[in-house]
């Protein structure tokens, strides 16, 4: 803040004591060195008892903790993801929190009717679109789980081309194994200027998922190797959540989940020391009547908040985290509510990689006013975590005293302090209404639903995507195929 | 949790099987493991029929169970100790049917398909079958096609349950029922879905006769497709 006089203090969230922290971890430690985990990939098991895991002759291992320590001391504690055009985009790092869309929905609001249908490519490279141009967006994920894709081995290479043709922001991207992963590593270093340029400016980061409880397969090994030895950044997250892959209570799937995370990135420091590696697991809950993962509980929000005060406790490492989802079929106040929540929480707690942007139905279904609609709350957390500068400016008292004793017909908004700081000191919406009734309802009286889509629709039909040159798109569709 | 149900049951005049067995519904309904055996040893001893200890005992209070769950008065946790406590008991009178004697509502064989690992789901939908008075058979996790063939010929099962939690797994499931197909014994099994991607339209596509949502709609539907009410 240029008119500061002094440093404003930025709110910031804390749910756990040091005590808590260290007690969720050492519990990690005991789950990997006393309980262990199930390690499924030949290579990496040989790796591990190579480098002193124990085990009983099949693919149970146990780990001893100073495997752990080392593989935190060699993880990089900053990553910095690019946008496709090679340009610092998303410095990963405490303090720092990047919102983006999310991955494999099966549904989607269709932008013209409203109806949920089945995903299709069209929809991946629509959400990649309103993500390039919403300014609070800063990655793309696919969004959707296409069903129009001609083989369905092939389905994530597809959805990564999608991201790439219709974005330039950082892409998260899924891989089904280690045998699509490199065909999507093949395009980004189409789009990089080769595979050494990718991996010194990476734009992408993979996202793949141990299987809670402690399960370690073939397929998801492969891809964490692979990105290990490419330095491309990765996260593995499992799916440890309350009741479901994990113990019903919090403290415990966090420290499953945590522990799931220790083993992956030790397996990953060995593959590939220095690679960059973002933490954390996915501690939702399983919702006790309908079994779905809730996308909208406060324990989300919390259990990350948790991973934010053991990162700058004890790991040190970037987080991978979620917000701006619901559990709500349509985009109501249920959807409203429970996205900002999990925004402000997130922002609050520092998180840094901030994902599932725009998801309703738990997940299943995406929806690109959601999204449109998310980009505004961010804008609105940002506004509130930035704080209240103070200093000879913002304090005002030149300004008080000439309105106040300006005379009749004096007011502050017709005084040039308000004129010079107006866009600085208010968050000004654009989407969230705050017109007089009878100009809200002349304009057509629409909720915010409608504004979000009207909205959505303006940019896909406007917004501008710097086109890939023409060598680019044909390498790209020789590896399609 | 005393139901409407079971109060109005067991107030009805003359309705002395009922009550017969009310100490034993009650505990199963509530989840009180140690009550309930005693209860199934009170009826054993006293020379009760083992099918009706079953049928009038335990799966009447698992039905009271899933219909307070359907109606959101119950949570899953709460269901699946019941379930549990009905298996208790079952390893009681289990012993005591002649061979082939046991009447069940129908054998069912489940599992999730080729290539996907995930069983969370599906043994949630084999747990409440299960206590729903079916005869389960759990492959577990990433079955190939002729396994579930085998089984099902092995078995004679009257439904086959598939599980999918990834799209890229999903063709297990119409290469299952190819299989079956193949193997001459698709008209004599109903074989129903569910998993994350999973939807009706492609149950459809793939001729599966049913799809399930989630784990009490999986139990609906299989007592449709058998005609069970």
């Amino acid at each position: 803040m240029a008119f500061s006089d002094v440093l404003t203090f930025q709110p910031r969230l804390k749910v756990l004591s040091k005590d808590q922290a260290w007690s969720i971890h050492n519990a990690a430690l005991e789950i990997i060195e006393k309980i262990g985990f199930k390690m499924e990939h030949a290579d990496a098991r040989a790796m591990l008892l190579d480098a002193g895991c124990t085990s009983s002759g099949d693919d149970w291992l146990k780990m001893p903790s100073y495997l752990v320590e080392d593989a935190l001391r060699s993880a990089p504690r900053q990553i910095m993801l690019y946008d496709q055009l090679g340009n610092k985009s998303m410095p990963l790092t405490n303090g720092n929190s990047f919102y983006g869309t999310g991955s494999d929905t099966t549904f989607t609001l269709d932008l013209e009717t409203g109806e949920r249908r089945r995903c299709t490519l069209q929809d991946t490279a629509n959400f990649a679109r309103l993500v390039d141009g919403l300014p609070n967006m800063s990655f793309a994920m696919s969004m959707s789980n296409p069903e129009d894709v001609p083989v369905v081995e092939d389905i994530y290479v597809h959805a990564f081309a999608k991201m790439v043709e219709n974005s330039n922001k950082p892409i998260v991207f899924i891989a089904d194994s280690g045998r699509d992963i490199v065909k999507i590593h093949g395009i980004a270093s189409a789009v990089a200027g080769g595979e050494e340029a990718l991996a010194e400016k990476p734009f992408l980061l993979n996202y793949s998922e141990a299987i809670s409880p402690l399960r370690f397969p073939d397929y998801v090994v492969d891809k964490l190797i692979f990105c290990a030895r490419k330095k491309i950044p990765i996260c593995l997250p499992s799916g440890s959540n309350c009741g479901g892959g994990a113990p019903i209570t919090l403290a415990g799937a966090l420290a499953m989940g945590i522990a799931e995370n220790l083993v992956g990135l030790v397996v990953h420091q060995m593959s590939g020391k220095g690679a960059p590696f973002l933490f954390g697991p996915n501690v939702s809950t399983l919702d006790m009547k309908s079994t779905v993962v809730s996308y909208g509980c406060p324990e989300w929000s919390l259990t990350q908040a948790a991973l934010a005060d053991m990162r700058d406790e004890i790991y040190g490492l970037p987080i991978w985290s979620y917000a701006g989802a619901s559990d709500s079929k349509v985009m109501d106040a249920q959807a409203g509510a429970e996205a900002m929540f999990s925004i402000i929480t997130s922002m609050l707690c520092r998180a840094n990689l901030i994902h599932d942007v725009g998801y309703l139905e738990y997940g299943n279904t995406s929806s690109l006013e959601m999204v449109t609609m998310a980009n505004e709350l961010v804008a609105m957390s940002r506004f509130f975590v930035n704080g209240i500068p103070v200093g000879r400016e913002t304090l005002a008292l030149d300004a008080i005293e000439r309105v106040a004793k300006g005379g009749p017909g004096s007011i502050f908004l017709m005084d040039d302090h308000t004129f010079e700081h107006f866009m600085q000191a208010q968050f000004l919406p654009v989407l969230l209404d705050r017109s007089r009734y009878d100009a809200w309802l002349s304009a057509g009286g629409e909720d915010l639903y409608r504004r979000c889509n009207a909205e959505a629709k303006r940019i896909l039909a406007e917004h501008h995507v710097e086109p890939k040159p023409d060598e680019v798109l044909k390498e790209i569709s020789a590896i399609l195929g | 949790m005393r139901s409407e149900g079971i109060e109005r049951d067991s107030s009805s005049k003359g309705d002395l099987i009922m009550s017969e067995f009310e100490s034993l519904t009650q505990a199963v309904i509530k989840g009180d493991i140690q009550t309930a055996l005693a209860e199934t040893r009170k009826c054993v001893d006293a020379g009760t029929r083992v099918q009706d200890i079953l049928d009038k005992g335990l799966i009447a209070a698992m039905d009271e169970v899933g219909r307070n769950f359907s109606s959101g008065r119950i949570f899953v946790p709460q269901m699946l100790r019941s379930a549990k406590t009905m298996q208790e008991c079952m390893i009681i009178i289990k012993p005591l049917f002649q061979e082939g004697d046991i009447t069940t509502k129908g054998k069912v064989v489940i599992g999730t398909v080729k290539g996907d690992l995930h069983d969370i789901g599906k043994n949630l939908v084999s747990m409440m079958l299960e206590g729903a008075g079916f005869d389960i058979t759990d492959l577990g996790v990433d079955v190939p096609p002729d396994k579930f063939v085998k089984k099902v010929q092995e078995v004679g099962a009257d439904v086959v349950g598939l599980s999918a939690l990834l799209s890229i797994t999903m063709p297990g499931m119409p290469a299952t029922i190819e299989a079956l197909k193949a193997s001459g014994v698709r008209d004599k099994v109903k074989v129903v879905i569910g998993g994350a991607p999973v939807t009706e339209k492609y149950a459809n596509e793939i001729n599966a006769d049913s799809y399930a949502p989630d784990a009490a709609s999986a139990v609906v539907e299989v007592k449709r497709l058998l005609g069970i009410s």
